[in-house]
Formats: structure tokens, C-alpha cells, sequence
């Protein structure tokens, strides 16, 4: 609550310098760093030199998280997630996002490959009348001249966890559903959708769902209907051999990667994200998972 | 994105898949159990394409007799020495182990006169034979997977191939469960494991001569072995998966290359490609060449409804220059739109029941429809202005673009009437969509084009 780390602080400034003065845009870095980039020195201070305390922050997050301690309790009155238990059940499209406003934004978290040593860049912003998000930035492919380091020349846009009262961990419960849609916007580049979900135990940490979101260009806007049935599972960036499908049922983010190894610029714009059910849609996994491949 | 080692055995790498819409085929898709190499020469006499390939088998067969044989007798190197001095490449001074000469070194001397595959493949022959144990042949392989794009070979599966040729053969095979169980000889793994995954990195697939080679070096169950297994499942579950396919060799041709992304963004059948002016160069009275721009245009037939609709009073904007990726080679479009419309000019149209197929002409019937049947997105509708025409030219300046607009008024007469406001900006725009409140910046200009036809 009272906490700040002094990463998050520096990473403001310096995305403050980097992006043009406009309110509203949210800086490359800021996601957390738990990466050690290969010969940097160990952070040795101790954990109660970080701590900042500041009492008027303090009181902030007592509010907050008893409001929202209050609105978890009264929601369930209603029904589940605050809705009526009719709207629950008969459903057949939800949206998620849609940026319709600065806060929108706020759910976002952009990151690049200069938290490996790269140097691209990546920027969100509200495009025209503050009705969509746009992510746009240059990708430089060039590795950092660590030694280690052999690729790089990633942006990604990740959605924040959302998060209950006294940072408990709140996820999306997209089990009546079958579909992803979204309504996008690039420029010719491939992205790839990225779907992380609660893990059990912490080697599955970096378990991620994957799928590619392919754009065509142009000036027109772009609707794209993904099951969650083609979502595969990847780890590291790596393709698993035992592939297993996505379950709906605990969401943590939702994620949009670029990593082309082209450099240049790019952009992307998403008008709102949904799931939808989409009824003629039957399959359950799109990769065989009864062996494991390629089998032993 | 960083890795390390150790993420290297455990599968493909995700992102590379996104671009992998490739074309090449898998010559034979059968799973071969252990070739044995009598096996081989039989299936040369039979399988005829593979047969070239094979027939060196039979040659590697023999010079690995050879390998084993060497370990007691050192006068094959000599040989080997004079047989390199034989190819006349100048490199015989720097012997085997001798020199602190890099293997990079090698290509860089050999890309003087030329960087070819030619060039690349005798690099690659003059290293097997100069030493019959290949020394040194691991680092020989990275220093050639870093120079093969220099070469402009990175995308030949074959070169891919005799890059892992340059393994001795059974060597490295595990023969007890012990050394099956550990990491046998891992350097070599890795390397092998490089080499494919240079292959994943350029969307090649492997064909059964990488297989054949692999399990002669390394065996069946190698690291190697399970990597190219990954590829073989993956790749062509990901080969079509692409719904906008851009094909691997763009057209050379500006004037195509332009129809191919007109076309691509358009996103309507009927929507047709006009070119407005040819690539030419002329010499003026002057003396000077005057070099006309090509002037690529495309409208479809909703979009020319549209704009006969649009209030005259209203201008259009031709704006861009805009970017479009097509793979690694990045276009520009500039497009014909008018600002949104406000809500107090909107008309609400009638829809024409004749047209329409979602609206039948009668329907009495008395359904109850409630939230489940709702497919609909709760979502407002982003207010952006039409766009009428989109248009591609060799110079993006506004003489150019005017060009453009005048050609497009022998189909669209109401253009003359209507004002038309370039908003062009001089290097390539990054940012689709603001034509925000500040055009005061960019280059405006007020070209009211009364033409009178």
C-alpha cells in the first residue's frame, strides 16, 4: 500500500522524456522487472531500505481497498460479478475492453525490448476522438551487445491483473464463451495474442497461450473472430510438446505481442475486445494432446 | 527475446510460426526408421530425385570408413592437405590448427570476388576436405550460420543441409544407455540444434535428407533429432494459417508491387485498380530528364456510391502518406476521405429491402427473442469519415497526388465540385488516425479545384 519501489518512479521520468507531451500516454517502461539483463550487478539492498512510508498514502489505500472490500460484498447480492444471474446465464457476448477514455488506458501495460538491453520503442495512445487505443512505436531488431543476448526486437501491449480488495488476485471467467473477438486496426504486420492464465504451481509461472493475429493493412477496420480452441501453449517462448487447452475459467491477461524481425515502425490500433459464443464453433482443442509430440 | 541454454531443447520458438506462411514443400512426409546407410544405397538406385543426394551418402560412407580408419594412420592428412592444395583457392598456406586465421576469416576472403552460393559452397568444401576429422568444425558451422545471409543463402535448404554434413557421422551417437541418458557430446547438440533453428528462424522446412543426416550423426532420440520433430509437427499446422498471405518474392515491379497492396487493403472484390499514369521518363527542351510517377489508384463501386452521396459543401482530404508492411518491405497509400459527419446532417436511410439479405422482405412471426439469442456487441460505433479512394504513386508531392485526383473525376464528376484539401506530410506518417487538431504544422494547403468539365 504504502510501498512505492524506486523502479516505477524512475521508469515514469524516464517515460516522460521519451514520449511527446501528451497526456494520456503511457510510457514503454513500467512493467516489472524481474529480469537481471546478463552482466548487470545484483540489487544486494536490503528490503527495508525500500521501504518508503508516507502516511497520506496510507490512508489512500485503506480507502480504496475497503471500497472496494464493500463493493465485493454488495455485488454478490446481486449475482455473480455484480450482474443479475439471468445475464450471467443467457449472455452470449461480453465485452471487455473498449477505450472509449484515458482511464481505459490505465488497465494497460506496455513493454518493449529495452528491458532486455534493446531499443525499441512502444507507445500507447487514444487515437482520433479518444475512441480507440493505438500502440504504435518502432521495432529495432538488434541484439544487445551483452554476449548472451541473441535475439531481440519484441513490443508487447499486456493488460494489467485485475486485482480484488487488499491485492487479492481477481480473474476473468470467460467459461461461457468460445471466441475471442476483436476489432483491430494495423499495418500489414503480424502480432500474436497472448492469453496467461492462474497456475497451480510456480515452474508454470511463464505458461502462456498463444495465437496469432494476422493484420491486413489499410485504412478500413478489421473484426477478428479467434476460437479459444486454436490457442496453443507456449513457455518462454517456447512451443510445449504437451499441449494442453486453454481453461476459460481463470484468466489473469490478455496480451499482444510484436516480434516480426523486421525494423521499422509500426502501429496498431484495437477499437474494443470481446468474447463471444460462437455456437457453430464445436472444436475443443485444435492440437492433438492424447501424446505427446513428437512422441518418446 | 533472451534465452538461455537450456530453453534451447525445449521446443520452438513461438513468435517465428506468426511468419511462417512459406511455401516449400516436404518432399516425403514417410517416417524412416534408423537408414542404415546399405539402406541408403539401395533406395538410390530407386528414388530418383534423392538420388544425387544419396549417391553422396554412399561417398560420405566411404570417407567415414576413412575417419575411423585415420585415427591410426597419419599419412591421410597429407593428402587431404594436397588434395585442398589442389583447389587452387590460395588457402593451403594456413594449415589445419596452424593458424590463428578465423574460420570467418575464410568467408570474408572468399566474398571478395563474389558472395554467392557457388562461394559459399566452396568455402564450405574446403573446410571437409581439409582436415579429414574436421577439426574445429563447430565453430567452422556458427561462423558460417552467421555469414549466410551475407551470402543471400539463408533460405536454401540445401545449403541448411551441408552446413549439418559437416558433422562426422556416428561419432557422436550415444552407443550405451548411459551416455544416451546424459547430454552426449552437448556442444555438437547445440550446434545442430543452431543450424535447425536457423532453419525455424527463415520458415524452412526439413526435408528427409536433414533427417538422414541427423540421425547419422547424432542418432534417433538426439536433441537435434527432437527439435527437427518439433519442426515437422508445427510447421504445417501453421503453413496456411494466414488469412492475408503475402507471397515470398514481392514483384520487382513497382507499378505490380503497388496493385498487389491495393488490392490487399481494399478488402472488396469488386473494388477495381486503375492506373492513372505510367512510369516514364522523357527529356525536356531543357535537357533534363523529367521522370513521371506511377499513379495507382483503387475505388470500388460502394465507395463511388458514397461519394456521388457526399454534400458538396464538405471538403475532402487527401491525406498520407501512410505505411503498409508487406513482410519486410514497407509501402505507402494515401487515401481520399472526408471528415465524419455530424449527427445533424445524418440521414437516416431506408434500407432497400430488395438488397438486403438480412432484412427479408416479411417475416411474421412471432418469436420470442431474449438475451441469449443477442449476438450483437454492446458497443458505440468509432464516428471516422468514409473513405472513398485509396491511391499509390512513385512521389508522394501534392502535383502528383493532384494527378490522381483529376483522373479519379472522370468517374466521379461531383469532385469538381467538391473542395479537396491535401494534408500531406513529408516524411512517412507514423500515426494512422491523427488528423487531429493541429494540421497548422503539417504542409496545407487550400486547393479548391474548380474544374469545370
Amino acid at each position: 500500500m504504502a510501498l512505492s519501489t524506486s523502479t516505477r518512479l524512475g521508469a515514469c521520468r524516464l517515460g516522460s522524456r521519451l514520449t511527446p507531451p501528451c497526456w494520456g500516454v503511457v510510457s514503454t517502461r513500467g512493467a516489472a522487472q524481474s529480469y537481471r539483463r546478463p552482466g548487470q550487478p545484483q540489487d544486494n539492498t536490503p528490503p527495508w531500505k525500500k521501504i518508503r512510508f508516507s502516511f497520506p498514502k496510507g490512508v489512500e489505500g485503506v480507502k480504496k481497498h475497503f471500497g472496494l472490500l464493500k463493493q465485493e460484498m454488495v455485488e454478490r447480492w446481486v449475482g455473480p460479478e455484480g450482474r443479475s444471474l439471468r445475464e450471467h446465464m443467457l449472455e452470449q457476448t461480453k465485452l471487455l475492453w473498449e477505450f472509449r477514455g484515458p482511464e481505459s488506458l490505465e488497465q494497460w501495460v506496455v513493454s518493449s525490448d529495452q528491458e532486455i538491453g534493446g531499443k525499441s520503442e512502444a507507445y500507447l495512445k487514444l487515437g482520433r476522438n479518444n475512441q480507440t487505443c493505438l500502440l504504435y512505436g518502432t521495432l529495432y531488431t538488434a541484439p544487445p551487445r551483452d554476449g548472451e543476448t541473441r535475439y531481440s526486437g519484441y513490443c508487447t501491449l499486456r493488460s494489467r491483473q485485475p486485482l480484488n480488495a487488499f491485492d487479492r488476485k481477481k480473474h476473468h471467467d470467460w467459461s461461457s464463451f468460445n471466441t475471442l473477438h476483436l476489432r483491430i486496426r494495423g499495418d500489414g504486420r503480424p502480432w500474436m495474442i497472448n492469453i496467461a492464465t492462474e497456475t497451480y504451481f510456480s515452474h508454470q509461472r511463464d505458461d502462456m497461450y498463444n495465437y496469432f493475429l494476422f493484420t491486413r493493412g489499410g485504412p478500413f477496420w478489421q473484426d477478428v473472430k479467434i476460437p479459444f480452441s486454436k490457442f496453443f501453449l507456449s513457455s518462454r517462448g517456447r512451443i510445449q510438446d504437451n499441449q494442453h487447452p486453454l481453461w476459460l475459467d481463470k484468466i489473469n491477461t490478455i496480451g499482444f505481442t510484436l516480434g516480426d524481425k523486421t525494423d521499422g515502425p509500426f502501429q496498431l490500433e484495437i477499437d474494443f475486445i470481446a468474447v463471444c459464443n460462437d455456437r457453430a464453433h464445436a472444436e475443443e482443442f485444435a492440437y492433438e494432446k492424447y501424446k505427446r509430440n513428437p512422441e518418446v | 527475446m533472451a534465452q538461455g541454454k537450456t530453453s534451447l531443447y525445449r521446443g520452438m520458438h513461438v513468435y517465428t510460426l506468426a511468419r511462417l506462411y512459406h511455401a516449400s514443400t516436404m518432399s516425403c512426409t514417410r517416417c524412416l526408421p534408423r537408414l542404415l546407410l546399405a539402406c541408403a544405397r539401395a533406395t538410390a538406385l530407386s528414388a530418383a530425385p534423392q538420388g544425387a543426394f544419396l549417391r553422396r551418402q554412399a561417398r560420405l560412407t566411404q570417407g567415414l570408413r576413412n575417419v575411423h580408419a585415420s585415427s591410426r594412420r597419419t599419412e591421410n592428412k597429407p593428402t587431404a592437405a594436397a588434395h585442398q592444395g589442389g583447389q587452387g583457392d590460395g588457402k593451403s598456406e594456413d594449415g589445419p590448427g596452424q593458424s590463428l586465421v578465423t574460420h570467418e576469416h575464410l568467408f570474408e576472403r572468399a566474398a571478395r570476388d563474389s558472395r554467392t552460393k557457388a562461394t559459399f559452397n566452396r568455402v564450405l568444401d574446403v573446410f571437409v576436405k581439409r582436415d579429414i576429422r574436421r577439426r574445429g568444425h563447430v565453430e567452422f558451422i556458427y561462423a558460417a550460420l552467421k555469414k549466410m545471409p551475407e551470402f543471400g543463402v539463408e533460405r536454401d535448404l540445401s545449403v541448411y543441409n551441408r552446413l549439418l554434413d559437416i558433422f562426422p557421422k556416428e561419432v557422436f551417437v550415444p552407443r550405451n544407455f548411459i551416455q544416451r541418458m546424459f547430454n552426449h557430446y552437448p556442444r555438437q547438440q547445440e550446434c545442430a540444434i543452431q543450424i535447425l533453428e536457423e532453419m525455424e528462424n527463415h520458415g524452412i522446412m526439413p526435408n528427409i535428407e536433414t533427417k538422414v543426416l541427423l540421425v547419422q550423426i547424432f542418432g534417433e532420440k538426439s536433441h537435434p533429432m527432437r527439435k527437427y520433430q518439433r519442426l515437422l509437427y508445427w510447421f504445417p499446422k501453421f503453413k496456411h494459417v494466414n488469412p492475408y498471405p503475402v507471397p515470398h518474392e514481392l514483384p520487382q515491379d513497382p507499378l505490380d508491387l503497388a496493385r498487389l497492396s491495393l488490392k490487399r487493403i481494399a478488402n472488396s472484390l469488386d473494388a477495381k485498380v486503375t492506373v492513372y499514369q505510367m512510369p516514364s521518363t522523357d527529356i525536356s527542351e531543357m535537357g533534363e530528364q523529367v521522370s513521371e510517377p506511377f499513379v495507382v489508384g483503387i475505388q470500388s463501386p460502394e465507395q463511388r456510391l458514397l461519394l456521388a452521396e457526399h454534400n458538396p459543401s464538405r471538403p475532402v482530404f487527401v491525406e498520407g502518406p501512410f505505411p503498409l508492411w508487406l513482410r519486410k518491405t514497407c509501402v505507402y497509400y494515401y487515401i481520399l476521405r472526408a471528415d465524419p459527419v455530424p449527427p445533424e446532417e445524418k440521414v437516416e436511410k431506408p434500407i432497400d429491402l430488395e438488397r438486403s439479405f438480412f432484412y427479408p422482405l416479411h417475416l411474421d412471426l412471432d418469436l420470442e427473442r431474449d438475451l441469449g439469442d443477442d449476438d450483437s456487441f454492446d458497443v458505440d460505433e468509432v464516428e471516422e469519415g468514409t473513405v472513398f479512394a485509396m491511391c499509390m504513386t512513385g512521389l508522394g508531392d501534392q502535383a502528383t497526388l493532384a494527378k490522381w485526383i483529376t483522373g479519379l473525376q472522370e468517374t466521379n464528376p461531383i469532385l469538381g465540385r467538391i473542395p479537396t484539401v491535401f494534408r500531406l506530410e513529408s516524411g512517412p506518417r507514423e500515426i494512422q488516425s491523427t488528423s487531429e487538431p493541429e494540421p497548422t504544422a503539417e504542409e496545407e494547403h487550400l486547393q479548391s479545384q474548380e474544374m469545370k468539365q
